[in-house]
C-alpha cells in the first residue's frame, strides 16, 4: 500500500493529501442532506404520533436550508475539482520531467534491451494513467472508506444495534476483496500471458509480412496467429467467468447491510427499543454510504491496473546508473584484462586480454556471435564487466564517470541514429558551439558535402524520425562527419557491413581514414582484407581470444584466422553461374 | 461487401455488434430485469414505511411479518438482479470475445492482401496498435457499454414512471433538474471556447507525445555526443505545455462541470418544495406525506443511472475513434485479383516499358518516378543481374514482380501473361524470394524451413542440406525441433539466410528473385550461402540484385540501373569495354576491394611493448 503510493506520487505521498481531503468534504457534503430529510421525516412523524397539524413552517424552513445548501456543495465541489487537477497534473509533469532525467543517466546498454516504445509507453501513458489516478480513483477510494467510519460512529451514539447491523458486512466485503486479489492475479496470469503472446504473434506476423505473403500464408492459414487469438479469447472469457462474481458477490454482501439493518430495526421497533425517525435516519444514512462505497469497489479493479503502471514506472527508477565519478583521461592505450562478461544468463565473454595501444588501429576479428561488438561496447560502458577490468591509459574505467568516457569516444556503427532536425544541426551535434565552417570541413572530409549540397535545401534539409530519408552510406558518413568534429582520441568503428553500392563504399572509406588518423583505433572487421595492415589483430570465438598477433604472424601460425582468410579469398572469386 | 453509405460511431459500432445479435439481445434483457430487481428495495421502502406511518400512535400495532417480508423481499430480490446481471455480463463477454476474434482474424487476413507498399510504410506499431487496443476498445463497448446502456436507460425510465404514477407533480419536480443537467452540459460542450481548448489541449497532448517518442528513441545519440535534456528537442518544454493545457481546460469546465453535478445531487431541494406546497393543498395531507417521503428517499438515486449513461456517452466518442482507425484499415484496397485467373505456361520475365512512382506518405506530396521506363526480357532458365547505384531501383523492380506494388503504368509479364491477370496464390507459387533480411518465426527450424507446405521431414532435411544448414542445425540441441527466438535459440544473419534458401528450394518455384545477400555474413558463413545459391539457382529463371560485381560477372545479362532507368545492359566483358557507368563501378568495385585501414602511428606497438 506504501508503496503503492510512493510510486504514484513520485515518493511524495504528501501530495494526495488535498485532493483526498477536499474530496472528503464534498462526502460531507453529500450527507447533510439526508440530514435534513431527517428532520423533515421527524417533523411529519411528530405530527402522525401526536395527532397534530403539521408543522408547515418548521418544514419550510428546512427546506430553505436544503436549497442553501446547494451553494455550499457547489463551492466545495468547485474547489475540489480544481484541486484534484491541480495535483494531479503537477504530480505528472514532474515525474515525466524526473523520469526523463533518469533515464539519461542509465548506461547505454540499457537502451539496447528495451523496447524503445515500450520505454515511450511508459513516459506519456502510464504517467496518463498515474493522472487519472491521483485525481480521481485514489481520492474516491479514500472518502469511500472514510465516510463509513466517520458515520458509523454517528450511528452507534444513537444505536448500537443497528450501527452493527449496518457495518457487519462490510469487513467481510473487504475481506472478499482482499482474498480475490490473490485468486485474480493467479488467474490474471494466464490471461496476460495470452495476451503478450498474441501481441508477439502479431508483431511477427507483421514483420515478417513479405515471407508470409510469398508462402500464401495470410490471416487464419498462419496457424500460430489464429491459435494466439483464440487462446486470447478463451482465456479472456474465463476471466470475466472467474474474476466478476467476486465482485458481484462483494456488492452483495456490501448491500446486505441495509437489509440486515432494515431487520433488526424493524424487530427494535415492534419491541419499541427504537423509534421511527431514528430508524428512516438509519435508512437514509445507510444509502448514502453504500452508493460510493459500491462505485468505489468497481473502480478497484482499475485502480490496481493503475498500480500496474506505477510499478513499471519505478521498475525504472530504481534502475541505477553505472558508479565512476573520475574524470576520464584525455588518451592512451586500452587494456582489456582478463575480462569476463556475461548478458543476462548466456555468457559473452571469457578472459579476454589484450593492449591496444595509444594511436594503434587494433582489428577484432572473428566469426559471428563471438563477442567482437560486446568488445567496443564494453569500452563505452554500455554494462559493466563481470570479471576483471578495462584500463584506459591505466585509469580502470569502473571509476571514471560514464558521461565523461563517453566524450572520449567516437562510435560509427551500423544503425545511425539522425534526430528530426536539419542536417547541419545533425552533423553539428559532433561538438557543441561548432560553427557552419566546421560543420562543412568535416562534412567534406566525411564526403558528405557533395550529396548535402545536392539536396533542395542543402545543409538545412531537415531529416525525418529516424533519418529515413538519407541512405544507409549516406547516414553513416554523417556520422562520420560527426565523429570528425566530436575528435574524440579513440575511435570505435564497426566496418560497414550493410550492401553499400561501389561508389558510396569508397565515400564511407575516405571518410573512415580521414576520422582515424592519429586516434587509438578499435575495429569490428568482417572483411579481412580491410584490416591486414592493422597493428594488431585480436582473434575472438565463443567470446574467448584464440589468436592475437600481425596479420603475417597469425596467416604463419594456421589457425582459425587463417581458415578465415581464406575462406574469404575463395568467396570473393565466387561468381554465380546459370544452370 | 461495401456499404453504400459507410456508417461511423455508433451506428458503425452497433453493425460491428450486430455479428452477435441474439446473444447481446439475451444480455440487453438479463440486464434490464436485473434492473428492474434493483428497484425492489424502493418498494419494500415504501411498503414499510406505509405500515410504520400508519402505527406510528402505537408502533407496537405494527404488522411483523408484513415488514419481514419486505425486508427479506428486498434482499432476495436484490441476490436475483445479482445473479441476472451476472448473467447479462457473461453473455455480452461471450458475445464481445466472439466479435473480437473474428474482427482480429478479418484484420490479419486483410492485411496479408494489402500491398507490400503498406507495410513498408506504416510502422508496425501503428497497425498492432489497431489491432490491440483499438479492437480492445470495441469489447469495452460490447460487453460492458452496451448492457449498462440497456440498465442504464431502463433503470431511470422505469423509476420515473414509477413515479408519475405515483404523483406525476412530483415525478415532474423530479425530471426536470436532470434534463435541465443534461441540456446545459450540452451547451457547454458545443461552445466555441470549450472547443477551442480541446483542441488545444490535445495539440499539446502530441506534441508531447512526438516529443517523447524522439526523446527515447534518440537517447543513445544524447548520451553519447552529451547533450542536454532540458535543451534537447523540446520535450521538456512540450511537457510544460501539456500541464499547463490540461489545467487550463480544468479550469474552463470547472464551473459548468460543477453546476452539472450539483444540480444532479440536489434534486431533493427541487422535490421538497413542490412536496410541501402540495403538502398545504392537499385534502389527505397524511397519504400524501408517505408518497412525499418516498420521494424524498427514492429521488437521490435517481441521477446515478443517468450519470453513468453520462460516462458511457464519453466512452462511446473515444471507441467510435477506434472504430474509425479499424474501418481506415479495413477500406485500403487489396490487391486486386483478377476475374478470370490465367496460367502462364512458359516462365520468361517480361518489363515492358514500366512506370512506378511510390506514393507519398500522406499523398500530399509528389514523389518522383522511381522508374521511368524500364523495359527488358529475363529469358527462362537465364539468370539476369541488376546493378547500379543504391536508390537506383534495383529493389524496385524486384519488388514489382511479386506484385509488393503495382506498376504505375506499363506491364510486367511472366511466359506472356501480365502478373495482374494471375491470381495473387499462383503468382507467389510461381516465384520465390530471397531477401537480405531474413524473418524467422517463433516456431521450429523445421517449421520455419517448411512454412506451412505439407511435406515430409525427410523433404526439410533435404533441403537443409542443400542449403548447407543441415551440419549447424544437428549441432543445435534439439535439432530440427529446436525453437527460434524467446525460451530458444537465436540464429546469426548467415545462419537465417540459409534457412531462407532452403525454404525457397523447398518452395522450389521457377522464378526466383534473389538480393544477393552475403554481404551480412562472416567468411565462414559466406562460402556456406554461396554454395547453397549456387544449388538454389539451378534450373530457374534468375533475377538477382547484385552487390559484389564478381559474383555476376557470368550473368547471361546485366543490366545497370540508374535513376530509374536501364541505362546499359549486356554481358560483362560487353559493358567493361562500353567504358560507361559499369566500367566506372566497377573500377570502383576494385578500388574499394582492396581498402584497407591505414596502420596506427609506426611503432606504438612496439613502444607498448
Amino acid at each position: 500500500m506504501k508503496r503503492f503510493v510512493d510510486n504514484i506520487t513520485g515518493g511524495n505521498p504528501r501530495a494526495l493529501l488535498a485532493p483526498c481531503l477536499v474530496s472528503l468534504c464534498t462526502g460531507f457534503c453529500q450527507i447533510v442532506p439526508s440530514l435534513l430529510v431527517f428532520a423533515v421525516f421527524d417533523t411529519m412523524y411528530l405530527a402522525y404520533a401526536r395527532g397534530e397539524a403539521m408543522n408547515m413552517a418548521k418544514l419550510w424552513g428546512i427546506c430553505g436550508l436544503l436549497v442553501a445548501w446547494i451553494a455550499v456543495e457547489y463551492a466545495a465541489r468547485a474547489r475540489a475539482h480544481e484541486k484534484t487537477a491541480m495535483v494531479a497534473y503537477d504530480l505528472s509533469a514532474v515525474g515525466r520531467v524526473a523520469l526523463a532525467e533518469h533515464l539519461r543517466t542509465l548506461p547505454l546498454g540499457f537502451f539496447g534491451s528495451r523496447d524503445p516504445a515500450a520505454l515511450t509507453t511508459m513516459l506519456l501513458g502510464d504517467y496518463n494513467n498515474v493522472e487519472t489516478t491521483v485525481s480521481f480513483y485514489v481520492p474516491q477510494l479514500v472518502s469511500a472508506v472514510i465516510l463509513p467510519i466517520i458515520v458509523f460512529f454517528i450511528m452507534l451514539l444513537f444505536s448500537p444495534q443497528m450501527a452493527l447491523a449496518m457495518f457487519l458486512p462490510l469487513p467481510v466485503c473487504f475481506a472478499i476483496m482482499w482474498l480475490s486479489s490473490g485468486l485474480q492475479k493467479k488467474i490474471s496470469g494466464r490471461h496476460v500471458k495470452a495476451r503478450e503472446d498474441s501481441a508477439g504473434r502479431l508483431q511477427e506476423y507483421l514483420l515478417g509480412m513479405r515471407d508470409i505473403k510469398s508462402h500464401n500464408l495470410g490471416g487464419e492459414r498462419f496457424e500460430a496467429l489464429r491459435e494466439a487469438f483464440a487462446r486470447l479469447k478463451r482465456e479472456s472469457l474465463r476471466m470475466e467467468i472467474i474474476v466478476v462474481p467476486i465482485v458481484l458477490i462483494a456488492i452483495a454482501a456490501l448491500r446486505s447491510g441495509l437489509t440486515l439493518m432494515l431487520l433488526v430495526g424493524t424487530f427494535l421497533l415492534v419491541g419499541g427499543e427504537l423509534s421511527l425517525p431514528i430508524f428512516l435516519l438509519f435508512l437514509l444514512l445507510g444509502m448514502r454510504v453504500v452508493e460510493p462505497l459500491s462505485v468505489a469497489l468497481v473502480h478497484y479493479a482499475e485502480l490496481r491496473y493503475t498500480a500496474l503502471s506505477a510499478e513499471r514506472i519505478m521498475a525504472i527508477r530504481r534502475e541505477r546508473p553505472l558508479p565512476g565519478t573520475g574524470e576520464a583521461p584525455r588518451g592512451g592505450d586500452i587494456r582489456f584484462d582478463r575480462v569476463s562478461f556475461a548478458y543476462q544468463d548466456t555468457d559473452v565473454l571469457h578472459d579476454v586480454s589484450f593492449l591496444a595501444p595509444a594511436g594503434s588501429v587494433t582489428a577484432l576479428v572473428g566469426p559471428s556471435g563471438s563477442g567482437k561488438s560486446t568488445v567496443t561496447r564494453l569500452i563505452a560502458r554500455f554494462w559493466e564487466v563481470r570479471q576483471g577490468a578495462i584500463f584506459f591509459d591505466g585509469h580502470d574505467i569502473k571509476t571514471c564517470d560514464p558521461e565523461s568516457i563517453l566524450s572520449r569516444i567516437s562510435m560509427v556503427f551500423q544503425d545511425v541514429y539522425l534526430f528530426k532536425d536539419t542536417i547541419r544541426n545533425n552533423i553539428a551535434v559532433g561538438r557543441q558551439g561548432a560553427t557552419d565552417q566546421d560543420v562543412e570541413e568535416a562534412a567534406r572530409k566525411a564526403c558528405c558535402h557533395d550529396f548535402i549540397v545536392a539536396l533542395p535545401q542543402g545543409y538545412d534539409t531537415p531529416v525525418g524520425e529516424g533519418g529515413c530519408t538519407l541512405s544507409g552510406g549516406e547516414k553513416q558518413r554523417i556520422s562520420i562527419a560527426r565523429a570528425l568534429l566530436k575528435d574524440a582520441p579513440v575511435i570505435l568503428l564497426d566496418e560497414a557491413t550493410a550492401s553499400l553500392d561501389p561508389e558510396n563504399e569508397i565515400s564511407v572509406q575516405q571518410g573512415i581514414n580521414a576520422l582515424v588518423a592519429n586516434k587509438t583505433v578499435l575495429i569490428i572487421a568482417h572483411r579481412l582484407r580491410t584490416v591486414r595492415k592493422a597493428d594488431w589483430i585480436v582473434v575472438l570465438d565463443s567470446g574467448r581470444v584464440v589468436e592475437q598477433g600481425t596479420h603475417d604472424g597469425l596467416l604463419a601460425e594456421g589457425g582459425l584466422y587463417r581458415h578465415l582468410w581464406t575462406l574469404q579469398q575463395q568467396a570473393a572469386g565466387w561468381s554465380m553461374r546459370a544452370a | 461487401m461495401r456499404m453504400a453509405k459507410k456508417k461511423t460511431g455508433i451506428p458503425r459500432l452497433l453493425a460491428i455488434a450486430g455479428a452477435q445479435r441474439g446473444m447481446l439481445l439475451l444480455s440487453g434483457f438479463l440486464s434490464v430485469i436485473s434492473s428492474l430487481l434493483m428497484l425492489t428495495p424502493f418498494l419494500s421502502a415504501y411498503h414499510i414505511l406505509q405500515e410504520l406511518l400508519r402505527n406510528a400512535a402505537d408502533p407496537s400495532g405494527n404488522d411483523v411479518d408484513l415488514l419481514l417480508y419486505w425486508a427479506i423481499a428486498a434482499f432476495v430480490a436484490l441476490l436475483a438482479a445479482l445473479v441476472f446481471l451476472y448473467a447479462s455480463a457473461i453473455a455480452s463477454h461471450y458475445a464481445a470475445f466472439s466479435i473480437l476474434y473474428t474482427l482480429r482474424i478479418r484484420l490479419a487476413e486483410h492485411l496479408a492482401t494489402l500491398p507490400m507498399g503498406f507495410h513498408t510504410r506504416e510502422s508496425t506499431g501503428t497497425t498492432r496498435k489497431t489491432l490491440e487496443v483499438n479492437v480492445e476498445k470495441i469489447e469495452s463497448f460490447i460487453a460492458h457499454q452496451l448492457p449498462d446502456l440497456a440498465g442504464a436507460i431502463a433503470l431511470p425510465l422505469l423509476m420515473l414512471a414509477a413515479m408519475f404514477v405515483l404523483d406525476w407533480r412530483l415525478a415532474l419536480a423530479c425530471a426536470v433538474p436532470i434534463v435541465a443537467a443534461f441540456v446545459m452540459q450540452g451547451m457547454v460542450f458545443q461552445g466555441k471556447t470549450a472547443q477551442e481548448h480541446t483542441r488545444l489541449y490535445h495539440d499539446a497532448l502530441e506534441k508531447m507525445n512526438a516529443a517523447g517518442v524522439e526523446y527515447v528513441r534518440g537517447m543513445p545519440a544524447v548520451k553519447v555526443f552529451g547533450i542536454t535534456v532540458r535543451s534537447f528537442l523540446g520535450f521538456h518544454a512540450a511537457i510544460q505545455s501539456y500541464q499547463e493545457q490540461a489545467v487550463q481546460i480544468s479550469r474552463t469546465y470547472k464551473h459548468p462541470y460543477t453546476l452539472f453535478f450539483v444540480i444532479l445531487s440536489s434534486i431533493l431541494a427541487f422535490v421538497l418544495p413542490v412536496g410541501l406546497y402540495l403538502l398545504g393543498r392537499e385534502p389527505d395531507p397524511q397519504a400524501f406525506a408517505v408518497t412525499l417521503l418516498l420521494f424524498l428517499v427514492m429521488a437521490p438515486g435517481l441521477p446515478m443511472p443517468v450519470l453513468k449513461l453520462l460516462n458511457i456517452g464519453g466512452n462511446l466518442r473515444m471507441i467510435a475513434e477506434g472504430v474509425e482507425r479499424i474501418d481506415a484499415l479495413l477500406d485500403l484496397a487489396p490487391v486486386a485479383e483478377p476475374a478470370r485467373p490465367q496460367k502462364p505456361r512458359t516462365h520468361d520475365i517480361t518489363f515492358d516499358d514500366v512506370h512506378f512512382t511510390y506514393a507519398g506518405t500522406d499523398g500530399t506530396e509528389e514523389a518522383p518516378e522511381a522508374l521511368a521506363g524500364v523495359s527488358f526480357v529475363a529469358g527462362e532458365n537465364t539468370l539476369t543481374a541488376l546493378v547500379g547505384p543504391s536508390g537506383g531501383g534495383k529493389s524496385t523492380i524486384a519488388n514489382l514482380i511479386p506484385r509488393f506494388w503495382d506498376v504505375t503504368s506499363g506491364a510486367v509479364r511472366i511466359g506472356g501473361v501480365d502478373i495482374r491477370d494471375m491470381g495473387t496464390a499462383h503468382l507467389m507459387d510461381t516465384v520465390s524470394f530471397v531477401f537480405q533480411d531474413v524473418h524467422l518465426f517463433r516456431d521450429t527450424i523445421e517449421e520455419n524451413i517448411r512454412m506451412g507446405r505439407n511435406i515430409s521431414h525427410e523433404q526439410v532435411v533435404a533441403a537443409a542440406r542443400a542449403a548447407r544448414c543441415h551440419d549447424f542445425i544437428s549441432a543445435l540441441p534439439e535439432g530440427y525441433a529446436t525453437r527460434i527466438g524467446e525460451g530458444g535459440t537465436y540464429l546469426s544473419g548467415g545462419e537465417g539466410q540459409r534457412l531462407a534458401i532452403a525454404r525457397a528450394l523447398l518452395k522450389n518455384a521457377p522464378i526466383l528473385v534473389l538480393d544477393e545477400a552475403t554481404a551480412f555474413a562472416d567468411p565462414e558463413n559466406e562460402a556456406q550461402i554461396q554454395q547453397g545459391i549456387s544449388s538454389l539457382i539451378r534450373g530457374k529463371t534468375v533475377l538477382v540484385i547484385a552487390h559484389r560485381l564478381t559474383s555476376i560477372r557470368e550473368a547471361d545479362q546485366i543490366l545497370v540501373v540508374d535513376k530509374g532507368r536501364i541505362v546499359e545492359r549486356g554481358r560483362h566483358e560487353e559493358l567493361l569495354h562500353a567504358e560507361g557507368l559499369y566500367r566506372r563501378m566497377w573500377d570502383a568495385y576494385t578500388e574499394a576491394e582492396t581498402w584497407h585501414l591505414p596502420a596506427g602511428r609506426t611503432g606504438a606497438i612496439q613502444e607498448a611493448a
